[in-house]
């Protein structure tokens, strides 16, 4: 075999033209899925996983929504006994129809109406405090002055690497009544806080847990986002005679929208999401409800208290709300080009 | 408006270990008014100079001064100058009309009306009041210039800074906008400086040229003056197209000896007098073709129409000639050229400072074809 190895190049679109000719032999065994068919074929796993994992229980909990949960069911639907092969299929649930109850009924839960109103509070404070640090921290890295740039990045987005426990813990521990804060408060003369005891001052403490956990993850973002500016735009800028404050404002801003966009989204879906943080630092709502979130008041209802069906419709009319906040946050946000 | 003045301006950087004087004591004189172009090839400081005039980089040395004003340690916005950036750097989050307007929001007390009256003005003048609404990624980079050039004049600057505003252009469109910014600029009488690499476009439409290189100031003068006399050797090849054919010959009395057979008595031996090497160059359009001249071996013919590039070489020399359409020398005829003293440069064999350069009369430059009929 002297001829092939001098002709070394032909190995390679071999394989090519077997990969072809098993592609060509499969779309011919499977009329109707064409060439471009055999694509899905292979896409085909991940498809099977997503419905199994992700797509079924979407739609049974919307499902679950309307009825009321009695209990776990022995009962068989279907079963199949071949040789060799024996299936059974069995009902998930003891299910009541109740219609529409289960929406109704939130409207006079006190305790929803108290996680809704906590959530949203963290929200209003949480979410623009960390992005606008996050920005101020970004803007700060990326001025060209700035030495040990990496070392600062780097020690600012660490918190994000954190176990959700265990900063948690270390929170619960820094904000006890005599906790490191408040001796550092009182050791400089201030009053000590109430931090894990107060309504407000406890919402504080998640505003506080969560913000330095997720400020550096968002300043990197918004820091990729900035040193996408070109910076000819700047010395258009200078040029036409902006001050840093108003470059800030007609450069900076509107070219960073669309990331600030992303940002703000992503932050208020984590925030709606907020769950091991009040969990841990204030044990489960402590004091009197007052940090309970929504999502720890969903848990509550599904796995303590069973409510299954409840449970589903409070569960899709977070994800309503949260649509429809993010579908705005895009309308005002992404309205302009950038 | 005003003339600008550049004395001893130095400017080094520093790259990590590297160290780079990127514009290396530049003296220059632009007058009120004046269209000079800075030219030079990539790297040779031009830009680093406008940007420098700009206060968009500070001086490392030498003071930048205009009229009577040293703005040497001024902010660019503090400048009132005007740029037109090569990518044109239009804000891409606002329309033609917030685009113009900006420099005068920013820097002026007018009211909008009156902002969007000028912007009117301004957008009559170029041609471009139908795109006020647009937004740059929707318009074609000729629209983008126009507008770039817009955001400049609205502000009434005491100078124009062009960083090679037309090489995003294709070619047609760049010849169109060459005539358009000269009479623009002709009309408007604000002091310009120009960047460009593209000599062809520095000899078209600067008042006076400058050219650059390796950081230093070569040269300052008008286009026939660095044509016809340049300082050095640099000069005298950048400055032309095609480039100047130039080689070594030893020189033996008043008889320069170069590559291949090339021998020529000059009848005035002053320039190399005491010198046994020189750089003899001769343009392209200088040459014409003849039975009893130096031979050549022809490589490539070029016909461009009106006139034919003949590429050939000398022994191991290569040469261009612009000889008339009617030459046809096929690839491999041996051919013969000669010229005349006057249109001989000679240079400094080792600095390449000029020892000779043109001296004929000068005006037919391109009805190079009446020469060889007033020889006879």
């Amino acid at each position: 075999m002297a001829a092939p190895t001098s002709n070394e190049p032909l190995s390679d679109p071999t394989v090519r033209d077997r990969a072809r000719f098993f592609r060509q032999a499969l779309s011919r065994r499977l009329p109707g899925l064409g060439e471009s068919g055999v694509g899905y074929v292979f896409l085909l796993p991940t498809f099977l996983l997503f419905t199994l994992f992700l797509g079924f229980p979407i739609l049974y909990t919307f499902y679950l929504s309307f009825f009321r949960f009695e209990g776990v069911s022995d009962e068989t639907l279907l079963w199949i006994d071949l040789p060799g092969f024996e299936f059974q299929l069995t009902r998930i649930a003891e299910l009541e129809f109740v219609g529409l109850q289960n929406y109704t009924a939130m409207f006079t839960d006190t305790l929803f109406l108290q996680a809704s109103f906590n959530t949203l509070f963290i929200l209003l404070v949480q979410v623009p405090l960390m992005v606008g640090l996050a920005l101020l921290f970004a803007v700060a890295l990326n001025a060209s002055f700035v030495k040990f740039r990496g070392v600062f990045r780097t020690v600012l987005a660490l918190p994000v690497s954190a176990n959700l426990v265990a900063y948690s813990t270390v929170f619960l521990l820094l904000m006890q009544e005599s906790g490191l804060v408040n001796y550092l408060l009182t050791s400089v003369g201030l009053p000590a806080i109430p931090w894990l005891s107060s309504s407000f001052w406890s919402r504080m403490t998640i505003v506080g847990a969560v913000t330095w956990r997720w400020t550096g993850y968002n300043m990197i973002i918004l820091l990729a986002g900035l040193q996408n500016i070109p910076q000819q735009l700047y010395e258009a800028a200078e040029i036409d005679g902006a001050s840093r404050i108003e470059k800030f404002r007609y450069v900076t801003v509107p070219q960073l929208r669309p990331v600030l966009l992303f940002v703000f989204v992503t932050s208020t879906i984590g925030t709606f999401k907020l769950f091991s943080e009040p969990v841990i630092i204030n044990s489960g709502g402590a004091p009197l409800d007052s940090t309970i979130t929504i999502v720890q008041y969903i848990y509550q209802t599904a796995f303590i208290d069973f409510r299954l069906g409840y449970a589903s419709a409070l569960t899709y009319v977070l994800i309503f709300v949260v649509s429809l906040l993010s579908a705005a946050q895009l309308r005002i946000g992404g309205s302009a080009d950038a | 408006m005003s003339g600008i003045t550049l004395q001893t301006v130095r400017k080094e950087f520093e790259t990590g270990d590297e160290h780079v004087v990127a514009v290396d004591d530049v003296d220059l004189e632009i007058r009120d008014g004046e269209f000079l172009v800075l030219v030079g090839p990539s790297g040779c400081g031009k830009t680093t100079t406008l940007r420098c005039i700009a206060g968009l980089e500070d001086v490392t040395d030498g003071t930048i001064a205009f009229g009577d004003d040293d703005v040497t340690d001024l902010r660019a916005r503090e400048r009132d100058v005007a740029m037109v950036f090569q990518n044109y750097a239009l804000y891409p989050h606002m329309n033609v009309r917030e685009n113009i307007g900006m420099g005068l929001k920013l820097s002026s007390s007018m009211t909008s009306a009156e902002i969007d009256a000028k912007v009117q003005d301004v957008a009559e003048l170029l041609g471009i009041e139908d795109l006020l609404g647009q937004k740059p990624k929707e318009l074609s980079g000729g629209q983008q210039q126009r507008v770039a050039l817009g955001r400049a004049i609205v502000r009434d600057p005491a100078a124009f800074l062009m960083d090679e505003p037309l090489s995003n252009l294709d070619a047609k469109l760049r010849a169109q906008m060459r005539t358009e910014l000269q009479t623009l600029q002709h009309d408007l009488d604000v002091t310009t400086v120009y960047v460009t690499h593209d000599q062809t476009e520095a000899m078209a439409m600067g008042d006076r040229i400058a050219i650059m290189n390796g950081g230093e100031l070569q040269q300052v003068g008008t286009a026939e003056e660095v044509y016809r006399s340049p300082v050095n050797e640099f000069v005298a090849d950048f400055i032309g197209s095609p480039s100047i054919n130039t080689f070594d010959a030893t020189v033996e009395g008043a008889t320069l000896h170069g590559p291949g057979g090339f021998e020529y008595t000059l009848s005035d031996p002053s320039p190399v007098e005491g010198r046994d090497r020189v750089r003899v160059g001769i343009r392209p359009e200088d040459m014409t073709l003849v039975d009893d001249g130096v031979a050549i071996d022809t490589t490539v013919l070029e016909p461009m129409g009106n006139e034919n590039f003949l590429y050939a070489t000398m022994g191991d020399q290569e040469l261009t000639l612009r000889v008339v359409p009617s030459a046809r020398p096929s690839p491999g005829d041996t051919v013969e050229f000669a010229f005349d003293e006057d249109a001989l440069y000679l240079f400094d064999a080792n600095s390449g400072a000029a020892l000779k350069t043109k001296t004929d009369a000068g005006a037919p430059l391109v009805e190079e074809p009446e020469e060889p009929e007033v020889a006879e």
